[in-house]
């Protein structure tokens, strides 16, 4: 399904939020390296689905009443087998019920799992006065407790995405550090440049938010995203 | 928002013929004290009094309307009640006043029914000729012999000499505090603007017209907040201006607005500093920290020549402002590179053993002003340094205010950028005179200095002639 399309469903159902699956579609489209994905409605689909994806596969509860996924038991990861997948699936949706009783279901997503990396964020947000921007840091506690975090206002160029990297406090960690390797910059710039290609092109976005991005001696890759369309926030 | 060029700037600067709308017979009021002003600098046929209250101020025959003005008009200066404003500025769009000065407040500053007196001026002169500065400002400042329509007197407000430095400001209040601060320290300007409400003429408009200015050669910017989606329009015009002159930008309104209600991290971390920030850092722009800086920045930028690389070479005569403008450079990404064996070989040559040739250069309190010359002279032409740090404590014997000649006669013509730091009274005074009137700014603390190298290093990055 298109870009357009997708905001229009989700503007015409009245979400500000897409799906996760929608999420992925829209940035699959603008060429980030998102896993494979597919929406599973019952135990069989999510094993059909995992099939044909390839194993190990990441569950997670799609639902716009939960915000916090795993903190209801809506993720699990590194599934093997189709057993542990259906089994998955049901373990899923009862915790679900039992934490959030009411909570709308959409279905579970089948998600390729990314292997670990280390986590970075990329993110768009709309300025009132800049309009579209772009931001970086990397995950866990440097954006949460630390806000180690860049911006640049879009069009970001590639020269401009190689400052974002190394403006953070904690870019040495990109450099390689005790033993671990130096990150593939060159693909995290290509993800920022991206989004703000993304940012410029779709209005309708206000929010985006990749976290995390898992990134690599050689490539990177997105685990989690979430993309708020419509009115200001 | 509609672009109508740079052109239509000039006649704030350089008005043929000025009306004072709310002009007043009555020494020390506003319209009295604006109209003196320009009578220093204007011919007495050149301004039009306008109140219906009066027939004469200050011995000028005094209009009962804009519109009654036998003349053609190039500018208006508004210093009647905001609830009058619209009123007048549809008269004077009606006259073909091709600028308007609004002094006035009682606009959106003050709540809604202000921000619908504005509302009427930006409608009185949509798809006209005629621009608008202000409300709610004091109006411009020309000290290469134009317009001033600052109504503080001289005594409160000193103006300062003609000189290279453009200053464009969102407060009046801070725009006028520099100003007499900046004459107070001999400091030149070229132009001065306070824009005030920006119903009209705003950053954007001002930074195009100043670029080519040929009286300006650096631009300060005061700046709180930019006009809604102004923002990508103020990043592409400063990029395009500080291809021509540096751009100075001090930020009021640094603390995160918090972003409301927002659902992803990335809106709640991106406060409006921090974006403020990067569009500067994108745009070229040379951030200072406060107003003091603006001045050191400034006057480093006018002086002396962007910096082709970070390396710094410290010349001095004391260890621990040698040590302490390391730290400085250092702490700002400028480096003071250990000299090669070579140099340091050079240098050892012709220096007691006790001198430090490593970088810093230290000449020791027992050495003389010769001792820089032959230290410098080497150092210059080494090609291991981009710029020079000179920190000159001329109160031990062997030196004097004669130093200034000698920094400067051994840097010129090199193409590296040079600054001082010197510290005292007495005849370090002289000294610093003498300095800066050779070109080389002198600060008071190393610390400064590093700050206006770092400006240097900055622009030339900017320029892309830096490494």
């Amino acid at each position: 399904m298109s870009v357009d399309r997708i905001i229009e469903r989700a503007v015409s159902e009245g979400r500000r939020k897409l799906h996760e699956h929608e999420a992925m579609a829209v940035l699959r489209e603008y060429g980030l390296p998102v896993p494979e994905v597919a929406l599973a409605r019952s135990p069989e689909e999510a094993v059909e689905a995992a099939r044909r994806i390839g194993f190990p596969v990441v569950l997670k509860i799609v639902s716009p009443s939960i915000v916090h996924k795993s903190d209801v038991g809506g993720v699990v990861l590194g599934l093997e087998t189709e057993e542990q997948v259906a089994e998955a699936y049901t373990r899923i949706l009862s915790s679900v019920e039992k934490h959030v009783p009411d909570a709308e279901i959409v279905g579970v997503l089948v998600q390729k799992m990314v292997p670990k990396g280390l986590e970075v964020i990329v993110g768009a947000t709309r300025d009132p006065i800049f309009d579209a921007v772009v931001m970086f840091g990397l995950g866990g506690i440097f954006v949460e407790v630390l806000k180690d975090v860049s911006f640049r206002v879009t069009p970001v160029s590639r020269e401009e995405a190689y400052e974002m990297l190394s403006e953070i406090k904690a870019s040495r960690l990109l450099d390689g550090y005790r033993g671990m390797p130096p990150r593939d910059k060159e693909a995290l710039v290509d993800i920022i440049v991206k989004v703000s290609r993304l940012m410029d092109e779709v209005k309708e976005i206000r929010e985006l938010d990749m976290n995390p991005v898992m990134s690599y001696d050689k490539g990177a890759a997105v685990a989690d995203a979430r993309i708020i369309v419509g009115g200001r926030s | 928002m509609e672009n109508r060029g740079t052109s239509d700037i000039e006649v704030f600067f350089k008005p043929r013929s000025i009306a004072v709308v709310g002009a007043s017979p009555t020494p020390g009021r506003l319209g009295y004290v604006v109209i003196q002003r320009l009578l220093n600098r204007y011919k007495r046929e050149r301004i039009y009094p306008v109140n219906p209250k009066y027939g004469e101020v200050l011995g000028l025959k005094c209009y009962r309307s804009v519109e009654e003005i036998p003349e053609p008009l190039d500018l208006a200066v508004i210093l009647v009640p905001a609830p009058m404003v619209p009123g007048v500025v549809e008269a004077c769009v009606r006259k073909g006043v091709r600028g308007i000065i609004i002094i006035s407040g009682g606009f959106a500053e003050t709540g809604p029914e202000g921000a619908r007196l504005e509302e009427r001026v930006r409608e009185a002169i949509r798809g006209t000729g005629t621009r608008v500065i202000g409300p709610n400002c004091i109006g411009v400042l020309d000290l290469h012999g134009g317009m001033d329509t600052f109504f503080l007197p001289e005594e409160k407000m000193m103006r300062p000499p003609p000189g290279e430095i453009a200053i464009i400001s969102q407060s009046g209040a801070l725009l006028s505090a520099m100003l007499d601060w900046a004459a107070y320290m001999g400091i030149g300007v070229s132009k001065a603007v306070s824009y005030g409400n920006k119903v009209d003429v705003d950053d954007v408009d001002m930074l195009q017209y100043l670029a080519q200015d040929p009286e300006t050669r650096v631009i300060v910017v005061y700046v709180e907040g930019l006009k809604p989606g102004r923002g990508k329009a103020f990043i592409e015009t400063v990029r395009r201006v500080v291809r021509e002159k540096p751009v100075i930008v001090l930020k009021g309104g640094r603390t995160a607005r918090g972003a409301v209600a927002a659902i992803s991290h990335t809106a709640a971390l991106a406060g409006s500093y921090k974006v403020f920030r990067a569009a500067l850092r994108q745009a070229g722009a040379i951030e200072a920290a406060d107003v003091v800086d603006v001045f050191d920045l400034a006057k480093a930028l006018t002086m002396q020549p962007p910096a082709r690389g970070n390396r710094v070479a410290v010349i001095t005569n004391a260890g621990g402002p040698g040590v302490m403008a390391t730290d400085a450079l250092e702490s700002l990404g400028l480096r003071v590179p250990l000299f090669s064996e070579e140099l340091q070989a050079r240098l050892r040559e012709m220096f007691p053993p006790f001198y430090s040739v490593k970088n810093p250069v230290d000449v020791t309190g027992g050495g003389s002003n010769e001792d820089y010359r032959r230290a410098i002279e080497v150092v210059v032409r080494s090609g291991e340094v981009d710029a020079l740090l000179v920190v000159a404590l001329i109160h031990p014997p062997g030196f004097d205010a004669g130093l200034a000649d000698i920094i400067a006669n051994t840097t010129r013509g090199t193409g590296l950028p040079v600054v001082a730091m010197s510290f005292g009274g007495g005849e370090t005074s002289v000294l610093r005179r003498k300095l800066e009137k050779s070109g080389i700014p002198v600060y008071e603390t190393v610390e400064r200095a590093a700050r206006a190298l770092w400006a240097l290093y900055r622009y030339g990055r900017v320029l892309g002639v830096a490494r």
